[in-house]
């Protein structure tokens, strides 16, 4: 299995590179469906990619699906709804308790003097840090409670609006499962990640091993088993870092961060390490302009890939990592 | 109007050269106008003959009027006053010739704000700048704007309603709603649609619908007026969830106001609690007393002291969040201040942005990317491309 996660590909395209780098020979499947209405503007796209493109289209197939199966589409609609309820119930639950985190977090000092405090033995204060451990705890909690539900809700909406009935949409299915047949490799383009999911789950993508896979920005997080959203430089101020949704899980055991540098607050070494602490189960792995990071055969990531730490800092890996 | 420069007032090294002949202040006024400013000083001038020569403002803590002062042996007249950076005042001229007395906008000074009751002149701080986001942008695709017209049985009488609806506006999607006070006025005078625009298109602010709604006679209606709140909950509220594909929670539903329209949203939100999931107050006339009812603020203020007098004896959670912006130089500013913890003591969740400005239309066109932000944000969080 071989997977190439990038940067942002706006103002440094890499792309077509990492693309020749897995040396594949045939069309290139696309999907750019977090591109939304802009789907079908792949002009700059074809010429990064070679030219020899299979444009997937989720994003048209998936207007065509709600115009031609109203069924389908009040179920979807429905199940936005719930969603949106869901994720505002999350984001309340989200915000106490990551208050208590940090407030715990500037009783003890910080980042930096837990981490001295680890390095000196614990000594400086173990009840108290384990206060801060079961704090974060809790935002795990928060986090899996989500999950939990999200998986029901889809649940539900699978039992009520069951796609198997739909024959538009198992037309566009069995297209899409031609489609991608016959390309040599697969390239997911970044946008509007709920969209982007969104567009995968009702087709039901499932990218073969053996298909060589080049994502980015939303496309890279697609590529995760779990999308993180977070925006620090939100109009409203910092906003938390929020699960969001499952990706397909190629590539596990990582937290994608596209435009790490321009999204978060990485000069906070306090917030940054909640999260690499939140999320201490796999690597927050950074995602800037000419990032290019191939996963390991053994779906781990390679050394050179950069990570924060629990200490909050941006470290680079010394030797690869599963 | 100068950027900030270090040293000695223009006006001040002027004064150190008189007498001057009349070319030499023209050439001096053509090259500075008025005021000017200097990092945080600001210059006001006049030129011609009078008796007396103001600034007229209402910035508290300035002394208004602000005196003008001739300058010996010229016609030209000038006052000086503190500026903080990122400032932004509203002010015009006075002029007395015997009994005669004028008020009008500073003809040196080309910058000029509107509002339903006139103009002003605007003096504009070193660090201010209106907000890009309230500029038109060609690349920020336009929502549209349709008139309605709703029969309403609280007002007895035809309520002209304008709506917005965002670009790519669908019947597939479910929107939040947001009921303006004072609509014509926020778009004649704040800019809001090309703000909505804008900021949608940015990804700033949720895709919404807004309802425009202005008032026939304001001060009547706007403070805590049962027919008006049962217009906007039980007749406006329901039209509009009927014919438009809105969001049918709460949290979808916002009011908002400024001034006496500030207290109308918080008036019609607390006889219809949780009804509306936020507010949006800009500098709400939260006046208020805490002993007796002399408030200082006219009859038109009678009963809106009644009301929130009675709101902060018994404070209630009308909505969960709630947004509050105010001028640090307007009058307002202390009453809002003070129910900041009035309001968090109910356990709504408020946040309050003040900027140094004061009570007008382009102070709080320029908080809206806050506010609206805030209370339905945009899809930015989704978007890494």
């Amino acid at each position: 299995m071989r997977t190439v996660l990038l940067g942002p590909q706006r103002f440094m395209t890499t792309a077509g590179t990492a693309l020749r780098s897995l040396g594949v020979a045939g069309p290139v499947a696309t999907i750019n469906a977090g591109w939304e209405e802009r789907e079908d503007v792949v002009d700059e796209l074809d010429q990064v990619l070679g030219g020899d493109t299979r444009h997937l289209r989720l994003y048209h197939r998936t207007l065509d699906v709600l115009e031609k199966d109203a069924a389908f589409a009040a179920g979807a609609l429905a199940l936005r709804d719930r969603h949106e309820e869901l994720l505002s119930l999350y984001r309340l639950r989200l915000q106490h308790a990551l208050e208590g985190v940090y407030t715990l977090q500037r009783r003890l000092g910080g980042a930096a003097a837990a981490a001295a405090r680890l390095e000196a033995g614990g000594d400086a204060g173990p009840p108290a840090y384990g206060a801060l451990d079961d704090a974060i705890e809790g935002v795990r909690h928060v986090d899996a409670w989500y999950a939990a539900q999200l998986k029901s809700l889809y649940a539900g909406f699978d039992e009520e609006s069951p796609v198997e009935s739909s024959g538009v949409i198992g037309w566009h299915r069995g297209e899409l499962g031609a489609l991608l047949d016959g390309c040599a490799a697969l390239a997911v383009a970044g946008g509007n990640v709920g969209t982007l999911l969104r567009a995968l789950r009702l087709f039901a993508i499932r990218v073969p091993d053996a298909l060589p896979v080049v994502a980015w920005s939303a496309g890279a997080m697609a590529m995760t088993e779990r999308v993180v959203l977070f925006h620090d430089f939100a109009p409203d101020g910092a906003s938390e870092a929020e699960v969001f949704d499952r990706g397909l899980g190629r590539v596990p055991g990582v937290v994608a961060l596209p435009h790490a540098r321009r999204r978060l607050r990485l000069d906070d070494a306090d917030r940054c390490a909640v999260m690499a602490r939140r999320f201490t189960d796999q690597h927050c792995l950074l995602l800037d302009d000419g990032t290019a990071i191939e996963i390991r055969p053994d779906g781990g990531l390679p050394s050179g890939a950069r990570i924060l730490g629990i200490d909050g800092a941006v470290h680079e890996l010394r030797r690869a990592a599963s | 109007m100068n950027p900030a420069t270090p040293g000695r007032l223009a006006v001040n090294r002027l004064r150190e050269r008189l007498p001057v002949d009349p070319a030499a202040l023209d050439r001096f006024v053509a090259r500075h106008g008025s005021p000017i400013v200097e990092g945080e000083r600001a210059t006001f001038l006049f030129r011609g003959d009078a008796d007396e020569v103001r600034v007229r403002h209402r910035v508290v803590g300035l002394p208004d009027p602000l005196e003008m002062r001739r300058l010996p042996g010229t016609d030209l007249w000038a006052a000086t006053t503190d500026l903080p950076h990122g400032s932004r005042v509203e002010y015009q001229l006075e002029t007395r010739r015997g009994e005669d007395y004028e008020r009008f906008n500073d003809p040196l000074n080309p910058r000029i704000a509107h509002s339903p009751l006139g103009s002003s002149s605007v003096c504009a701080a070193v660090g201010y700048e209106v907000p890009d986001w309230a500029l038109p942008d060609p690349e920020a695709r336009p929502g549209e704007l349709v008139d309605d017209v709703l029969h309403s049985k609280a007002l007895r009488r035809e309520q002209p309603v304008r709506l917005y609806l965002p670009a790519r506006y669908s019947t597939a999607l479910r929107y939040p709603l947001l009921i303006v006070h004072d609509g014509t006025d926020y778009l004649d005078y704040a800019s809001m649609k090309t703000v909505l625009d804008n900021l949608i298109h940015r990804l700033d602010v949720a895709p919404l619908v807004a309802a425009f709604v202005p008032p026939r006679d304001r001060l009547k209606e706007y403070p805590n007026h049962a027919p008006h709140a049962r217009f906007v909950a039980r007749e406006l509220l329901p039209t509009l969830s009927e014919r438009l594909p809105l969001l049918e929670t709460p949290q979808g539903r916002c009011l908002m106001g400024s001034s006496f329209g500030g207290i109308a949203s918080l008036s019609t939100a607390v006889r219809y609690p949780g009804l509306f999931g936020s507010l949006l107050l800009q500098s709400a006339s939260l006046v208020f007393t805490d002993i007796g009812l002399d408030h200082g603020g006219g009859p038109a203020f009678d009963p809106v002291v009644k009301f929130v007098n009675r709101y902060r004896a018994k404070p209630t959670a009308p909505v969960e969040r709630l947004f509050m912006s105010c001028g640090t130089y307007e009058p307002l500013i202390t009453p809002n201040r003070s129910m900041v913890p009035v309001f968090r003591s109910t356990g709504m969740t408020v946040k309050y942005v003040e900027a140094r400005d004061g009570h007008n239309w382009e102070d709080w066109r320029d908080r809206l990317r806050d506010g609206l932000s805030w209370i339905f944000p945009g899809p930015q969080k989704l978007v890494y491309e």
